[in-house]
């Protein structure tokens, strides 16, 4: 599960020689207003933050932000915020991914802002704005987001004369022809943690929720139960590659057509043109497959935001930072190039960079797709409290049943079992 | 004393593997069959030991991002130096940093260590004290029990007393090394005679100083081994490093390698197979160069 | 040091002084890297994490000290765990040991020649860190890219399917062997070194055939070698986490993120759930220490 949410949260995860920075909560004394600018530090990893905070600093006076590059979260950075959090000098801002904010939150680690935020919720979009808040409580502003499309293999499609399917019946359908007219071609292959999820969240089958004062965990939900009854039956057909996601035999079967379709995250793009660059010319995007024909329902996947960490004692200045990164023109198209981020504001949709058409799809401007994704993105998704267990939990048993060892709908049955007795070995507030 | 100590004291018998002057006798003691045979086995098993090094040196001479294409055990097409430079870009350059750190932390605290294992085996084999049974008895205890099962609990203290994330904690841990007590105390024992002791004493030095300016030299060889087994503990320690420090300027190669075979396509999976190429490059060398030290080491302790 | 050679103290004292200021850099250490942490795994073990409601605030530790220990007892998965790296010690280990018995015989033969290439070459694996040893039979293993089966494939048109239920531990397993099994040789050829010379002579010419000898002189004599590694190496499965932690994510599933107790426990870590990473830790390391006291009496028992 590490691995895509650090995979979600930037695309180019690089990360440099970061300078110890001392801390902001200890730097009262620089907040008054007598002695110059206000003082804020900020945790990340994305490439292109450090250049956005330039930007920042240099566009105006009142505050100074010193920006400190750590692991990407999932390899540590998490794990170093939340000790600096316990510590009492953790930074004012730290990046955060969407899947893991919840679980920040319920570590006590973060600071809400929404006195100071909810004038801005309407910039962004919906979905963002939730996986940045818990209940009324708002936590910080969300950076880039990761709405799904079907990113599919033109050859393949072609060469067998099949319409780019709009539905999951036709997914399946177009399945099943790939296999017959060629059994070492596959549909797809496997999907793990929160590459699944996003199949769960179009699907309108949360896994977690809020009810008052408790955390309702519905991972075996019946809408749950159907996607993953329609995954298996693929499974069951032979129609899956055995290809473990990320793995050299995925990248190979993305270059050379024998996986013909990957449904995933804008993000995607970048992976293909990077590992899988056999592929070029090959590939398009297309909208995700809709259960109900018609319909315009769409998950994300992966995506991360600027949180306000437990202990800012500027959480104005820090706000102002947070929503300059996400929201300015000129900050974020340096932030698609350098790291392919794909924003989480609306306004930014239409930006130049995000305009172009790409040699790699054959010349198709992808982002068209994704923008329309993006205000599809099904509502009422929620993560859990202990998401690193609960991913833990699910990949044991998930992974096993793409390789034909167990079902999906008994690896989600699991996970949700293992994952009420852990939130509640913890005191933790559980209904199902 | 213990089984190891009984086989380490008794001096090993002329070592027929590289004696020249034996081979023409065992020439004629030998059948045809039995050399086939013995030969067969042996070159087997060297196919098993070496057809994946073999693989990982082929792979990286490839052209970048064809690692994986073609025969996997021949070459095909020629990049070693385009993918090297490969290596060194990715994420700023960050691999020469790492390969830095590791021969930081295990030079480092294998120096130290060397010198810390070596008074404490000394003062074991050649002084009389009360406790010494004890002491040494606690020190085969925990050459017994693998280090890394200390290493969760190491985590946690440190994180209560805010010390990870600090090269320290890497060094700390690496520099006990109860092994390394064991080989000084067999290698004192059997090295330093008792009559060069007194000799220092009579002339006025004091212990420490005879330790030092007689002692030790004594030791030197055997110094190297204790120095080298640690060293290589260090450069192959893995889950320590991978808990304590999160910062990847501070991590060590091994550390860093694994984060790039797991980041999911960031780093494209060509360079990590090239970076680890890169990153055995210098043990190996060590090895083939310092083989008389490890034999040393491996004869006296026999034991890991 | 300068304090132990001043006049003012006795050479009664100093005598009972000196070997304990020699210890005293080890001593220390040893209690902070050794024991301070068991302590403080254990002290925090016996507190369990406590929330509420929805949870939003930090978490509180409330002293319950058996919560902890009666959910490691309780834990199916982490007694799988146990189970399974004690099925790999009792498979893995013999078959290591008698590839690594088998090869020094062998280069101990007079049938063999090139004796220091081929130990040398069992030798260098061991010059691979674990981790990465494992990421490199990761892509050695990888399910479709496989060039093992690659070649295997295309000359008997058939696969190995490395991570299906049954053979997943045996993937794993042969990875540590592929590292270890030079090394454990070199202990057991170093201990062949050490038969006397007239020994070896005085079978001959009593003519017994080169396979007898090895039987019923050599594999005797280095007995005490043999005992020893696999004490080591049974205990050492114990620490079994590198290879497997580095294979999981090709496993399809046959490797879990609770595959053997140090994984379980660092999955704990992960989870945030330090109290009960720390009775893990500090259970497995109580079995550990009783294990290796027991087979430590058992074998020095056995050599007096």
């Amino acid at each position: 599960m590490k691995k895509t949410a650090l995979r979600s949260a930037t695309l180019a995860g690089a990360v440099a020689v970061g300078l110890a920075l001392t801390a902001c909560s200890g730097g009262a004394d620089t907040t008054s207003a007598a002695s110059g600018p206000a003082e804020i530090d900020f945790w990340g990893w994305a490439p292109g933050y450090a250049e956005a905070v330039d930007a920042y600093n240099a566009s105006q006076d009142a505050v100074v932000v010193n920006y400190e590059e750590i692991s990407p979260g999932a390899k540590g950075g998490y794990e170093k915020m939340l000790n600096a959090v316990t510590a009492g000098n953790a930074p004012c801002l730290g990046q955060v991914g969407y899947e893991t904010l919840t679980s920040f939150a319920a570590q006590g680690a973060l600071e809400d802002v929404s006195d100071i935020a909810d004038a801005n919720k309407d910039e962004f979009s919906a979905a963002t704005w939730a996986a940045m808040s818990v209940g009324d409580a708002v936590y910080g502003a969300p950076v880039d987001q990761g709405p799904m499309a079907l990113f599919y293999n033109t050859e393949v499609f072609d060469s067998l004369g099949i319409a780019v399917p709009t539905t999951w019946d036709e997914y399946q359908a177009a399945a099943q022809k790939i296999h017959a007219a060629d059994p070492s071609k596959y549909i797809s292959a496997t999907y793990l943690n929160y590459d699944y999820a996003g199949f769960d969240w179009q699907a309108q089958a949360p896994w977690f929720g809020v009810e008052g004062e408790s955390w309702k965990v519905s991972i075996d939900s019946a809408a749950g139960k159907k996607v993953a009854d329609y995954w298996q039956g693929l499974v069951d057909e032979g129609l899956m590659s055995p290809a473990p996601m990320w793995d050299q035999s995925w990248y190979t079967g993305l270059g050379d057509g024998s996986i013909a379709t990957h449904v995933g995250a804008v993000w995607i793009a970048g992976i293909l043109k990077g590992s899988a660059p056999d592929g070029a010319g090959k590939w398009a995007v297309a909208p995700m497959p809709q259960w109900t024909a018609g319909d315009d329902v769409t998950g994300n996947v992966g995506g991360s935001g600027t949180a306000v960490l437990e202990g800012c004692d500027n959480p104005e200045a820090a706000w102002d930072f947070a929503h300059f990164m996400s929201t300015d023109a000129d900050t974020f198209s340096a932030l698609v190039e350098t790291a392919g981020l794909y924003p989480a504001a609306n306004d930014l949709l239409t930006l130049p960079v995000l305009s172009e058409g790409d040699d790699y799809f054959g010349g198709q401007n992808i982002y068209e797709v994704f923008a329309e994704s993006s205000a599809q993105v099904a509502e009422g998704w929620v993560w859990g409290p202990n998401m690193p267990e609960t991913v833990g939990f699910l990949d044991d048993s998930l992974s096993g049943a793409w390789a034909g060892t167990g079902t999906i709908a008994d690896a989600l049955a699991t996970t949700q079992k293992k994952t009420v007795v852990g939130l509640e070995a913890q005191g933790l507030s559980v209904t199902e | 004393m213990t089984p190891t100590l009984a086989s380490a004291t008794r001096p090993p018998r002329n070592d027929r593997a590289s004696d020249a002057p034996g081979r023409g006798r065992a020439q004629r003691d030998t059948t045809l069959g039995s050399r086939i045979g013995v030969m067969s086995v042996l070159v087997l098993a060297t196919i098993y030991f070496l057809l994946p090094i073999w693989w990982l040196i082929v792979a990286s001479t490839k052209p970048a991002g064809r690692q994986f294409s073609g025969n996997g055990l021949w070459f095909e097409g020629f990049g070693l130096f385009e993918n090297i430079a490969l290596v060194f870009e990715v994420n700023d350059g960050v691999f020469g940093q790492w390969m830095l750190n590791s021969v930081f932390y295990a030079g480092t605290s294998a120096l130290i260590g060397t010198v810390i294992s070596a008074m404490a085996g000394y003062a074991i084999a050649k002084y009389e004290f009360r406790g010494r049974g004890v002491v040494f008895g606690i020190i085969l205890a925990a050459v017994l029990i693998p280090k890394i099962m200390f290493t969760l609990p190491l985590f946690l203290m440190f994180n209560q007393v805010g010390l990870l994330n600090t090269p320290i904690a890497m060094l700390l841990p690496s520099i006990v090394s109860p092994f390394g007590v064991y080989l000084a105390r067999v290698f004192a024992a059997q090295s330093v005679p008792d009559e060069l002791i007194e000799a220092g004493r009579l002339d006025g030095a004091g212990e420490f100083r005879v330790f030092r300016s007689v002692s030790m030299r004594i030791m030197a060889p055997a110094l190297v081994t204790i120095f080298l087994f640690q060293f290589v503990e260090v450069w192959n320690n893995y889950l320590l490093p991978a808990m304590v420090l999160n910062d990847t300027s501070l991590q060590p190669v091994v550390v860093g390698l694994v984060g790039w075979s797991g980041s999911n396509g960031v780093v494209p999976a060509g360079t990590v197979v090239v970076g680890a190429f890169l990153s055995v490059i210098p043990l190996l060398i060590a090895f083939l160069f310092l083989q008389r030290f490890w034999r040393a080491g491996l004869t006296a302790g026999a034991i890991k | 040091m300068s304090a132990i050679t001043t006049g003012a103290t006795s050479a009664r004292t100093l005598r009972w002084r000196t070997p304990w200021l020699f210890l005293l850099p080890f001593l220390v250490l040893f209690v902070a890297i050794y024991v301070a942490p068991i302590l403080f795994a254990f002290t925090q073990s016996l507190f369990t994490l406590q929330r509420d409601g929805l949870g939003l605030t930090a978490p509180t530790l409330a002293f319950d000290p058996f919560a902890n220990y009666a959910r490691v007892f309780g834990d199916a998965e982490f007694q799988a765990s146990l189970g399974r790296v004690l099925l790999f010690g009792i498979v893995q280990v013999p078959i290591m040991l008698g590839l690594a018995l088998l090869i020094a015989l062998l280069i101990d033969s007079k049938s063999a020649r090139g004796r220091g290439f081929f130990r040398m070459a069992s030798f260098l694996p061991f010059a691979i860190p674990g981790v990465v040893a494992a990421v490199m039979w990761s892509f050695l293993y990888s399910p479709v890219t496989s060039p093992i089966n690659g070649f295997l494939e295309s000359a008997f048109g058939f696969s190995i399917p490395f991570f299906s239920d049954g053979l997943a531990l045996w993937s794993v397993a042969n990875v540590v062997t592929w590292v270890w099994t030079g090394y454990n040789m070199l202990i057991i050829y170093s201990a062949l070194q050490t038969i006397p010379a007239e020994t070896l002579e005085a079978a001959k010419i009593d003519g017994a055939s080169a396979t007898r000898i090895a039987w019923s002189i050599k594999i005797p004599m280095v007995r005490p070698a043999l005992i020893l590694t696999t004490v080591f190496s049974i205990i050492g499965s114990a620490q079994l986490f590198n290879e497997p932690t580095v294979l999981k994510s090709i496993s399809g599933g046959a490797i879990t993120s609770t595959y053997t107790p140090l994984m379980a426990a660092q999955s704990s870590v992960a989870a945030q759930n330090y109290p009960y990473a720390a009775a893990q830790s500090v259970v497995l390391a109580v079995l550990v220490g009783v294990a290796s006291f027991v087979f430590f009496k058992l074998t020095s028992r056995g050599e007096q």
